[in-house]
């Protein structure tokens, strides 16, 4: 009888180096990045230097951060609409308590974190314990959050931005760490690209090589058959929140210290662009199969389309128009790649 | 070796155990029987760890044990194998088998010794060719039976619950997984075996314990040489001795669904037959011969060359020209494919004939129900309630459902694709006798069935399908099950 692919030159073939490449989510993402690439860089050619290079990188590394950690919940089955909007809170109470309240911007980004990392608690024990979708879950806090930055900002300075970092006591260091610039063959580059590759790298080790990792595509794939192994299901999914609150909290952060005063409404509107990256980058919306690395790839993409029709010299108003059309195109090419696969495997 | 006693578990609203008693020798494989509702899921649970007992002991190797959780029964040395919901499609093979205990070490998963183990067990299971890095979702259904049993025994449990685990298997396939069974109960591996057929726990089951109600109605019978009548009685509480309708006498009228030269390429080739008003016909063939895929194409789900006519008026547009003509279809695959499991018995029942009870766009409500009300009693689905959600009756019941949504609206075709599979015995017989007045009221009857006597017992005529042919045709009362059998595996890879 034949049970699955019996034979041992089938095996080896199955498991060949050009189909093992094929099957992974990444490759929709990989092959759009190069397509976008190859396509701006005809249109410009400070896109391709080494300078445009660093500038396109800046956006992709923020945006990258948070995709990366958007995919990992993706895969654990569960999406955050506010993780966007944290990164505004997160900025606001770093540039408050630091400014308003004089405390030390170490110390105040620690108060960030906390906080930060609390509301992810909450929105992932809400979603486990009442089991509604985290769609919605997650929705309600992105419009409490919304509030609450816009009417806390307005009661305390009156205006809907909090400014005036530069001058509180610890941001030259703290700055330097996380919104610098290191200088690379002439060039200077974000350290937000730094901890960009460090969280796909961290990411990408945690899905792959370790026991979490394996619980991530579990619960997103087959909660119940993960729950019925001994997978601590609960704890997996409220650490996939907290990890995405904290990804806010860094990027909140950054943008917070490299600008030196936060807007009431940031971040908003940026929670949907994170899922745009990590589905481009091949996680599934259902759940239990995507990439850290695609994610991160995502974000690329949409850093060199943002730059590169300004340096193209056209008109941004059609950034969007062709973030729809990668979103479309990637997520087909990973489809009909998959299923190929999928037939070659039968 | 395990012995559990006077175990009682409430649900709101239901006594799902009311006081069972299970004993399970070292090295023996024990039937559990029961109708869908006894009590066998329930109890399967608690000895998994996935429920509490409200009252009653468990112990294992003379000690009382407390399975608070999946993980302690499996630490305790109790895997189970759950007929659904088992494995994460999307996961390697020996990701799989060593998910919630893999091998890691400073936080890195040992995935070469994962990959080892993995090979070890499938090789130990007789299935060496199973690749660990394979990914399980690309596994047919034995594989990932394999695989679940794999996972079992990479736990060293002691005692493997399997939950049906014969049901996606073809029939070859579960001579291999009987092979396997006999192998860890030579081993000392006691397996507690849950299925509904009655022949394959002759061949497997050492003794046979069977629940009703929440109770266990006789444990410890040699599974033997217990006669069936006598396990059907204590199942179902009456004797069940004619399961199959007398169909002699059976009167036809014309042609109804005429199938010429229909061909799906690589699947079915050229296949040609009518059924008449009133006629049962039963396609019998084994998994992967074409015969659900016959059906597909008839009711236009699936695309095919060749003519399908209903009356002599050809089915054309898909499933909606389909049921436009006539025809009705009970998939397969019921719950997937045939069912909102979440809405209630009524919403299913009026899904098809919406049409019926919509009055200048607005959906008739108290029309609907009306029907539904009717159909219900017609086809006695317990509990006649027509507001409960249709996840919660059993697979008998959701069946009459599905055949009630049809029955509501005039069809003249209808295609049972597997309609007792997941159905025990009890609720079998009405099924068929069910499947009998539908044709007596001269609807035209396909009928699809991995079971071959249930084919031969229930339809008037018979084609026999191999490789997407029809091989032979004949009257049912002129087959018997050898010849049939010997028909439908001949040339299939044993």
């Amino acid at each position: 009888m034949t049970v699955a692919a019996s034979d041992a030159d089938e095996r080896l073939r199955n498991t060949g180096f050009l189909r093992r490449l094929l099957i992974r989510p990444e490759l929709g993402s990989v092959v759009g990045g190069i397509a976008v690439f190859a396509f701006f860089s005809t249109q410009s050619a400070v896109f391709r230097s080494i300078d445009g290079v660093a500038n396109w990188l800046d956006p992709a590394s923020t945006l990258g951060i948070m995709a990366v950690a958007i995919a990992l919940l993706m895969i654990g089955g569960e999406f955050d609409l506010s993780a966007g909007v944290l990164t505004g809170t997160s900025g606001l109470i770093l540039v408050t308590l630091a400014t308003r309240a004089g405390w030390n911007v170490w110390l105040a980004m620690l108060a960030g974190l906390a906080i930060a990392l609390l509301i992810g608690f909450l929105n992932g024990l809400l979603v486990v314990r009442t089991r509604l979708p985290s769609f919605i879950v997650t929705l309600g806090t992105f419009l409490m959050l919304q509030g609450l930055n816009l009417g806390v900002t307005k009661a305390i300075t009156g205006t809907v931005q909090v400014s005036g970092l530069r001058a509180a006591p610890g941001y030259e260091g703290a700055r330097a760490v996380f919104a610098g610039s290191v200088t690379l063959g002439g060039t200077g580059f974000r350290v937000a690209i730094v901890w960009w590759l460090a969280v796909t790298v961290i990411a990408t080790w945690v899905l792959m090589r370790t026991r979490p990792g394996n619980w991530i595509f579990a619960v997103g794939g087959n909660e119940q058959a993960a729950r019925a192994v001994g997978v601590p299901a609960a704890r997996v999914k409220i650490g996939l929140f907290m990890t995405t609150a904290g990804a806010a909290w860094l990027v909140g952060s950054i943008l917070a210290l490299r600008f030196t005063s936060v807007q009431a409404n940031s971040g908003i509107g940026q929670e949907f662009i994170y899922i745009i990256a990590a589905v481009i980058g091949g996680c599934l919306l259902t759940g239990g199969y995507g990439s850290a690395v695609g994610a991160a790839i995502g974000a690329v993409i949409f850093g060199m389309a943002d730059k590169g029709i300004v340096f193209a010299g056209w008109d941004s108003d059609w950034f969007k128009f062709f973030l729809g059309a990668m979103l479309l195109l990637a997520t087909l090419a990973n489809r009909l790649v998959k299923k190929y696969a999928e037939e070659v495997r039968h | 070796m395990l012995e559990v006693r006077n175990i009682v578990k409430h649900f709101p609203g239901v006594r799902a155990l009311d006081g069972v008693d299970l004993d399970v020798r070292a090295g023996e494989v024990h039937c559990l029987l029961g109708q869908n509702g006894a009590g066998k899921s329930t109890l399967i649970k608690i000895l998994a760890g996935a429920h509490q007992p409200d009252s009653g002991t468990i112990s294992f190797d003379d000690k009382p044990i407390r399975l608070a959780t999946p993980t302690a029964a499996m630490r305790a040395g109790i895997a189970t194998i759950y007929q659904e919901l088992d494995l994460v499609d999307g996961l390697s093979v020996a990701e799989n088998v060593f998910l919630g205990h893999e091998h890691s070490r400073f936080g890195f998963n040992r995935r070469g010794e994962s990959r080892r183990a993995t090979a070890g067990l499938l090789a130990r299971l007789g299935h060496p060719e199973i690749p660990p890095d394979a990914e399980v979702g690309g596994l047919s259904p034995a594989a990932k039976q394999i695989v679940s049993m794999a996972r079992a025994l990479s736990h060293d449990a002691r005692l493997i619950i399997m939950d049906e685990p014969s049901a996606a298997l073809a029939h070859d396939e579960v001579a291999n997984l009987f092979r396997i069974i006999r192998d860890l109960a030579a081993h000392g591996v006691s397996v507690v075996y849950i299925s509904h057929r009655l022949e394959e726990i002759r061949e497997i089951g050492d003794r046979v314990t069977v629940l009703k109600d929440g109770r266990a109605v006789a444990s410890g019978l040699p599974a033997h040489d217990t006669p069936t009548r006598e396990i059907v009685s204590l199942m179902t509480g009456r004797s069940i001795e004619h399961a199959f309708p007398d169909r002699t006498g059976a009167e036809f009228g014309d042609d109804v669904l005429r199938v010429t030269e229909l061909t799906i390429p690589g699947v079915v080739d050229r296949v040609s037959f009518t059924v008449r008003a009133g006629e049962i016909v039963g396609l019998a063939g084994l998994v992967g011969s074409g015969r659900s895929e016959i059906l597909e194409a008839v009711y236009g789900a699936r695309p095919a060359s060749g003519t399908v006519t209903v009356r002599g008026r050809p089915v054309r547009g898909g499933p909606h020209g389909a049921v436009r003509l006539g025809l009705g279809l009970a998939p397969e695959e019921r719950k997937a494919q045939a069912l909102l499991l979440d809405q209630s018995v009524a919403a299913n029942i009026t899904l098809a004939t919406l049409g019926n009870h919509a009055r200048f766009g607005w959906i008739d409500r108290r029309g609907e129900r009306a029907a539904a009300r009717r159909l219900i009693e017609t086809l006695d689905v317990r509990p006649p309630d027509l507001d409960r959600p249709i996840r919660t009756l059993s697979g008998g019941n959701q069946q009459k459902a599905v055949l009630a949504r049809w029955l509501a609206e005039d069809r003249t075709v209808l295609l049972l694709d597997e309609p007792t599979r997941g159905v025990d015995v009890g609720a079998r017989a009405e099924l068929y006798a069910l499947i009998n007045r539908l044709a007596g009221q001269g609807i035209a009857i396909l009928l699809v069935s991995s079971e071959v006597p249930e084919v031969l017992g229930l339809a008037d005529r018979v084609l026999v399908i191999r490789d997407g042919r029809i091989i032979h045709q004949a009257p049912a009362a002129d087959l018997d099950e050898h010849a049939v059998l010997d028909m439908i595996m001949e040339g299939s890879a044993l």
